[in-house]
């Protein structure tokens, strides 16, 4: 059984513990017990694992999953783990209602004790002691590098912070402060009536003052680019060319810091010329994650394409080692641009049509039309699928649009109905022929265009990717539980509308399994595509019949 | 080998930076102009991962 492998069980310990964390320990500096440093109080326990666990399984995932020994659940040691928590939820709660007995622990010493022993015999019910050192074993230094960084990552944090934090210290901000600069500095080329005020970080005019916030100084944009390129140069390193492919991180971090200077002096010079807010609003939503997306693109592309940054391809060939002669044959198969290219095409328009607008989006059809060309581009490919479909797949279909409207049918029942947010009311300002043409464009899109894309990209291909390399080789009828449930989750996470939406994440994976039980149960891929387009097609009818505009 | 660890070393200090330097910096509460929107990770993460997954691909035989 896969869930008895110690990789299998680093991962489920891993997704425990930092659900504890966040959930049982109430960490984040809330609590009495916290260590002071540098001013600021933070806690040692909860990240310290956190960070350790994660470099631990990233980088030594493929020498962990040739551990393949059964190794069975320590049942007492989880009943044990479970004691410790309850007694650190106690101290929790006390801590929070101010009972007067968190006083035995004013400093929460104690409390941090037995949450390091709730983690340690997680950890031994998980695996036996045994396991884990043969893990140690197997994966040499990297308990040492993983507890490094884990103790970086909680180390660094505080001191970090206060290059952009400018609560803490007079002389910490700069990061705010410099952003400031140099916004200003290009800002006020095109806007000359703009003035800073450098004691508050604010820039504006008249019509409209902004604050560069800690979060807008750009130390967002250089964490996940650092994060990036430090994962990309560990995964493909037998690829690479060292040392010079370092100075690509410099580089990418300078690009991304330029990109954010940009992003503001646009906001800072629509609004302060009177400009669109929408248009505002809408750039500055996507354009932090457009430019993450093409800095991290380029970067891959210059570490593979650029031969000073690639390892040359007889110096591979020549290798003995097995791990370079695999990289050097790694690679997705060819077939993955058919099955994945047009669902991102439709990503990469709605990203870009919602830069135009944070509110009504108004280049809708764009993303059908661009589907659709997609589509028909890699026709030749697509034809070798089986697109016939039974009734099964519109069967499906309708329970999946049964199971999609019952939580806000039962809320209207309630009196809780949700109000959709403005669409309702922006179609209504359009000119009829308008009005209709966008509606029509959404339906197609949703019956069309959509359900082909996702099929492909979730069922056609992640699923099956889960499986292996050459996805392509593995028949629809042999996809196993597993990759069903795990391309299901994705395919739930890409429905939600934030972070926090948890029942379209749910009733997205449940769609997902519906959807994949079909293909797997008749084996072709159009009765998936006729089940989703039927759901959509019926949720379309339901939006349109009942003006319930939240379910687009 | 000196080499090696070196270069290891850098990448995963590097990697711990960068994470708390993103974790930190997406701690500060809501903003009104976010320079990494939170409630658009997941379809930028797809679209990241997606592309990635594309560029890799082996060529047509």
């Amino acid at each position: 059984m896969w869930f008895r492998s110690f990789l299998a069980r680093l991962y489920i310990f891993f997704f425990v513990v930092a659900f504890e964390y966040m959930n049982c320990y109430d960490g984040r500096g809330k609590v009495a017990g916290h260590f002071s440093l540098f001013g600021m109080t933070t806690d040692l326990y909860g990240q310290i694992p956190l960070f350790a666990l994660v470099v631990f399984i990233g980088f030594g995932h493929s020498r962990l999953k040739n551990l393949k020994e059964e190794i069975p659940f320590g049942s007492l040691f989880f009943f044990a783990h479970l004691i410790c928590l309850a007694v650190v939820i106690a101290f929790t709660i006390a801590t929070q209602t101010g009972q007067s007995w968190q006083l035995i622990d004013p400093f929460g010493y104690f409390k941090c004790a037995i949450y390091l022993l709730a983690t340690i015999l997680l950890a031994l019910a998980c695996a036996p002691l045994l396991s884990w050192i043969a893990a140690l074993r197997a994966t040499g230094f990297l308990w040492l590098y993983s507890l490094l960084a884990g103790v970086a990552g909680w180390a660094f944090g505080t001191p970090v912070r206060l290059l952009w934090n400018a609560t803490s210290t007079e002389q910490s901000g700069w990061m705010q402060r410099f952003t400031l600069q140099a916004v200003y500095a290009v800002a006020h080329r095109f806007t000359p009536n703009i003035v800073s005020d450098p004691s508050t970080f604010s820039i504006g005019n008249s019509l409209y003052w902004i604050t560069i916030a800690p979060g807008c100084s750009g130390v967002e944009g250089l964490g996940l680019v650092l994060v990036f390129t430090c994962l990309w140069l560990w995964v493909y390193r037998k690829e690479i060319r060292f040392p010079q492919a370092f100075l690509l991180v410099p580089a990418a971090l300078i690009c991304s810091w330029l990109l954010n200077i940009f992003r503001l002096c646009v906001l800072v010079s629509i609004e302060c010329n009177g400009g669109s807010e929408a248009f505002a609003k809408g750039f500055h939503a996507q354009f932090g994650w457009i430019s993450f997306i093409i800095i991290a693109l380029f970067f891959s592309l210059a570490t593979q394409r650029l031969k000073w940054f690639r390892m040359l391809r007889s110096t591979v060939e020549v290798s003995v080692d097995p791990a370079t002669e695999q990289a050097a044959s790694a690679g997705e198969s060819p077939a993955i641009r058919a099955f994945l290219i047009p669902l991102l095409v439709i990503l990469v328009v709605a990203s870009f049509s919602k830069l135009t607008s944070a509110y009504f989006d108004w280049l809708y059809p764009l993303r059908f039309i661009a589907a659709a060309i997609a589509l028909y581009f890699f026709r030749s490919e697509l034809k070798k699928l089986n697109w016939r479909f039974g009734w099964l797949g519109p069967v499906a279909g309708a329970a999946v649009f049964l199971m999609w409207i019952a939580p806000s049918w039962f809320a209207s029942l309630s009196g809780h109905s949700d109000a959709g947010g403005s669409l309702g009311a922006d179609l209504a300002a359009l000119s009829p022929s308008a009005r209709w043409a966008w509606i029509a464009f959404r339906v197609a899109a949703a019956v069309i265009t959509v359900p082909i894309a996702e099929e492909l990209a979730f069922r056609g291909y992640l699923a099956r990717r889960f499986m292996s390399r050459d996805f392509d080789q593995v028949s629809f009828s042999n996809l196993t539980v597993l990759a069903i449930c795990l391309s299901s989750i994705v395919f739930g996470m890409e429905h939600m509308k934030n972070l926090m939406d948890w029942q379209h994440l749910l009733l997205g994976t449940a769609a997902g399994l519906v959807f994949a039980a079909v293909l797997r149960w008749r084996g072709r891929i159009g009765d998936a595509v006729v089940a989703h387009a039927v759901s959509n097609l019926l949720l379309a009818t339901w939006v349109l019949g009942t003006g319930d505009w939240a379910q687009w | 080998m000196k080499k090696s660890l070196l270069m290891n070393t850098l990448v995963v200090l590097g990697f711990a930076l960068g994470a708390c330097a993103s974790a930190h910096g997406m701690a500060f509460g809501p903003t009104p102009h976010p320079e990494i929107d939170p409630s658009l990770a997941i379809s930028g993460l797809t679209l990241l991962a997606g592309s990635l997954a594309v560029l890799r691909a082996k060529r047509n035989k």
